[in-house]
């Protein structure tokens, strides 16, 4: 499904965030990425999002040599991958509703007709109530509009879910919930998905197979090259 | 509680600067609006015979060194200092928006090619370039409208540019980038409306500032005609009676450029408080 | 000063029928918190758990006198018996008790502290401020109190964002140390870390609570709370739920209140299931037991009457098997 290999990336060319870094999702794979917060992780996973471009490397979705990122990659490469990310808050435009938020990227492939009906689909499987459909991001808490999120990310019925510590913020209870969420998903529709994140039990608890950032990786950032861990493949070259 | 003084400076005080300025900018508009065609009297009425008279029941104002209603003038010449003040903020609000959304949303060489002419422009003193462009023109409103457009569209290009790159990295647009939303959809959509209260306030805000420098060209006798009332040109021919301790020709062109800017700028001020996000304190569940 | 109060019966906090409401635009009051017991010895660590949005960080905003304009509270809040933070006023509170009886640890240590200062200077100025390190004692004294929060000497000279999470966190953990305040608050310090991040600052505040000061931490992160806690108590639509023994709550015997089992059953290590449905509004509450409509032995009574909460806990269905013995804290319930 989706194969990076050797991606350098970062917002410095001089001193990349993410360096050298191959991973692998197979078909309907579920796939954990377990490292400690500022190691890089997020940028990798906005690589494979297609809303980062790398420095170096290649990425395959799909089969399909990735050719450009962000508005480089054709439409529907993109939206093959849904994403969501760790504060809602921002991840939400505060002008729109829930229920707006949800519909948008039907507004932007131009599935308007879609709207009512796989608007109020996502919002049963996600749990909100119609009455909250229709409140603006400030009048709800972060669980109930990372419920909204995580239904924007999953409204084009992507082939590829991106988890970027999606449940950070959440207690527990909400946590299990969006976990339940994105797996009665996957398991009707085949999707494979790349979580990443800091909580190994979770990780392990919901996905198929981790895969550990190195070990060397401090939270200070990138002291050094990153090399390839556990499962992480092809085996990345040595410092 | 004690705490509520502290916690809320003056929610009273601000009601009441709200209010008051939106009374003066009422007044200030009904007055240049209506007053000059329904009065049907002649601004322009030399009468020598009253010259340089102090204010009286006949005057309120007193009349200037050729005898004519200071009060007239000042209406007059406020109408026209609001006029210029307005399309010139306005024009330099449309350019400053464009140029600043294009410059945050392309970023790379669009951004730093425009940043580098804002750079450079802004190096040059407002008033030199106004003056600069002026000169090259023939006195009257018009040049004095582009001259001070053209000098002050860099700040709103610089906050909506910044406003914009702020904008650009939340994730919400990163979502919409992923949703499929094409490069126009993202600004037309998600950039520029969060954007526009920003220009908004910043358009209010300079239309003070625009009057201040239509005065002030004028002033320097390179703005409108020395005929035509400005608060600018007012203050002005002012200059050579206030030697005389005649003080009124200067001292009401001036309070009616001070006051109305001063009203604008606290409507401006309320609604920056309105706009800016919400306080955290009534949301703090 | 924490040693006069050790082993007296005389709790470092105390906290009775504390209520926060507040009033929206058009009139509506939010039931942030209600009617609130409880109680903080020396040398204990009590948890206030429960998920975002319950009012446990309403809490630690009345106790510390940071509310809004628009919140009111009822109640008492007696630190070392005699002071009451509810009524002492905003002049007090900042003169005699922020930093000097209790020390704040904040949930965000980076936005804490101040962006444009070393730590080094941050620390010298609360040093100044709160103790009677003077002049050329300063420097000492500022190197001993990092050294208290394990803060490595040589990062002294450094500004906030030159931090990792960890070290900021540190930072802000030896700010709130400063004053030697008999009362620390902890106001979700480790959201965002990662979780030998976290395991490191609990274990950090665990020895300065076993120093002989109290302890109130609060986080929505059950495992924190496990690690640290001796007792925890449970937080649900703005009211106290369940307080128990965080040994028996987090071990064999169980927590007792349904939503409380709910929450360690959604745990990645537990069951992982979440409980159905969301918390309801703190501005539209039902008037029986706030989570009767998620919980599984709700009935009518639950629906129609609101439990009282009486030997730690709210419920009209105690698990009668389960809690075999009484806990300690059934005493000050």
């Amino acid at each position: 499904m989706l194969e990076l290999t050797r991606i350098t990336a970062g917002y410095d060319r001089r001193d990349p965030v993410v360096r050298d870094v191959s991973l692998h999702v197979g078909a309907g794979e579920a796939v954990g990425l377990l490292g400690p917060s500022g190691c890089g992780k997020s940028t990798l996973a906005k690589v494979a999002a297609l809303l980062h471009r790398p420095d170096a490397g290649t990425m395959t979705l799909d089969g399909t040599v990735i050719r450009g990122w962000r508005h480089r990659a054709p439409r529907e490469q993109r939206t093959a991958v849904g994403v969501v990310f760790q504060q809602p808050r921002l991840s939400a435009d505060p002008r729109l509703s829930l229920r707006e938020l949800i519909a948008q990227p039907l507004r932007s492939t131009g599935r308007r007709r879609d709207v009512p009906e796989r608007v109020a689909e996502l919002a049963r499987s996600v749990g909100l109530s119609d009455e909250l459909l229709d409140r603006r991001p400030h009048a709800v808490s972060d669980g109930q509009l990372q419920r909204a999120c995580l239904a924007r990310a999953l409204v084009l019925r992507p082939r590829l879910l991106i988890c970027d510590e999606m449940t950070a913020m959440l207690d527990a209870s909400t946590t299990a919930a969006l976990v339940a969420v994105v797996e009665r998903y996957r398991a009707a529709s085949g999707a494979a998905l790349l979580a990443v994140g800091h909580d190994r039990v979770l990780l392990e608890r919901w996905c198929d197979r981790t895969v550990r950032w190195d070990e060397r990786e401090t939270e200070k950032g990138p002291a050094g090259p990153v090399t390839a861990g556990g499962g992480l493949r092809p085996p990345a070259a040595p410092r | 509680m004690a705490e509520t003084a502290l916690a809320q400076p003056g929610r009273t005080t601000r009601r009441v600067r709200v209010v008051t300025s939106a009374v003066i900018v009422t007044a200030v508009a009904l007055a240049v609006l209506v007053v000059p065609p329904l009065a049907q009297l002649d601004q322009q009425a030399v009468d020598l015979a009253n010259k340089l008279d102090p204010p009286s029941l006949a005057h309120p104002f007193g009349t200037d060194d050729v005898g004519r209603d200071l009060l007239l003038r000042c209406v007059y010449g406020l109408r026209v200092s609001l006029l210029v003040g307005l399309v010139a903020a306005l024009t330099a609000t449309v350019i400053g928006t464009a140029i600043g959304a294009l410059a945050g949303a392309f970023g790379g060489w669009t951004d730093r090619v425009v940043m580098r002419v804002v750079d450079a422009l802004s190096s040059i003193p407002h008033l030199l370039l106004g003056i600069f462009i002026v000169a090259m023109f023939r006195p009257g409103v018009w040049p004095v409208i582009v001259s001070v457009a053209l000098t002050h569209w860099i700040s709103t290009a610089r906050i909506v540019r910044s406003e914009v790159l702020s904008l650009r990295s939340r994730p919400f647009i990163d979502a919409a980038v992923s949703g499929g939303a094409s490069r126009t959809r993202v600004i037309v959509r998600h950039l520029l409306p969060g954007v526009l209260p920003q220009a908004g306030l910043a358009a209010v805000l300079m239309v003070p500032h625009a009057m201040w420098h239509e005065s002030a060209l004028s002033f320097l006798g390179l703005g409108l005609p020395a005929h035509q009332a400005s608060l600018g040109n007012l203050v002005q021919s002012a200059r050579g009676s206030l030697l005389a301790g005649d003080w009124w020709p200067t001292l009401f062109p001036g309070l009616f450029l001070i006051i109305p800017t001063l009203a604008l700028a606290g409507l401006a001020g309320a609604w920056r408080d309105r706009i800016n996000p919400r306080r955290k304190s009534e949301l703090m569940l | 000063m924490t040693d006069a109060r050790e082993n007296t019966a005389v709790p470092v906090l105390d906290v009775q029928n504390l209520s926060v409401r507040f009033r929206m635009r058009g009139g509506r009051d939010i039931a942030a918190v209600t009617d609130a017991r409880f109680s903080v010895a020396p040398g204990e660590c009590l948890a206030l758990v429960g998920e975002s949005g319950c009012g446990k960080s309403v809490l630690a905003s009345a106790l510390l006198g940071l509310l809004p304009a628009n919140a009111r509270t009822t109640g008492s809040a007696l630190l070392g018996g005699d002071t009451d933070l509810l009524t002492i006023g905003e002049r007090a509170l900042a003169r005699t008790v922020r930093g000097r009886r209790i020390g704040l640890v904040p949930q965000s240590p980076a936005a804490h502290l101040t962006p444009v200062r070393t730590v080094r200077a941050q620390l010298e100025e609360s040093l100044r401020e709160l103790t009677r390190a003077r002049g050329s004692e300063l420097p000492k004294a500022a190197v001993a109190a990092a050294a208290r929060a394990s803060f490595p000497e040589g990062h002294l000279d450094r500004y906030p964002h030159e931090l990792s999470g960890g070290l900021a966190q540190r930072a802000a953990t030896a700010l709130a140390l400063i004053g030697d305040a008999p009362l620390l608050l902890a106001d979700e310090p480790t959201t965002g870390l990662d979780r030998d991040l976290v395991e490191r600052t609990v274990d950090e505040l665990r020895r300065h609570t076993d120093e002989g000061r109290a302890l109130l931490i609060i986080t929505h992160d059950l495992a924190a709370a496990e690690r640290i806690a001796d007792r925890v108590a449970v937080m649900y639509a703005g009211r106290i739920v369940e307080i128990a023994d965080a040994e028996a709550f987090f071990g064999g015997p169980g927590p007792r209140h349904p939503y409380a089992k709910g929450l360690l059953d959604a745990l990645p290590e537990r069951e992982f299931t979440p409980i159905p449905g969301m918390p309801p509004e703190l501005g539209a509450l039902p008037e029986g037991c706030a989570f009767a409509d998620r919980c599984a032995y709700a009935d009518a009574r639950c629906t129609g009457e609101r439990p009282a909460f009486t030997a730690g806990l709210a419920c009209h269905h105690p698990p009668t098997g389960r809690a075999s013995s009484p806990s300690k804290e059934s005493a000050d319930a």
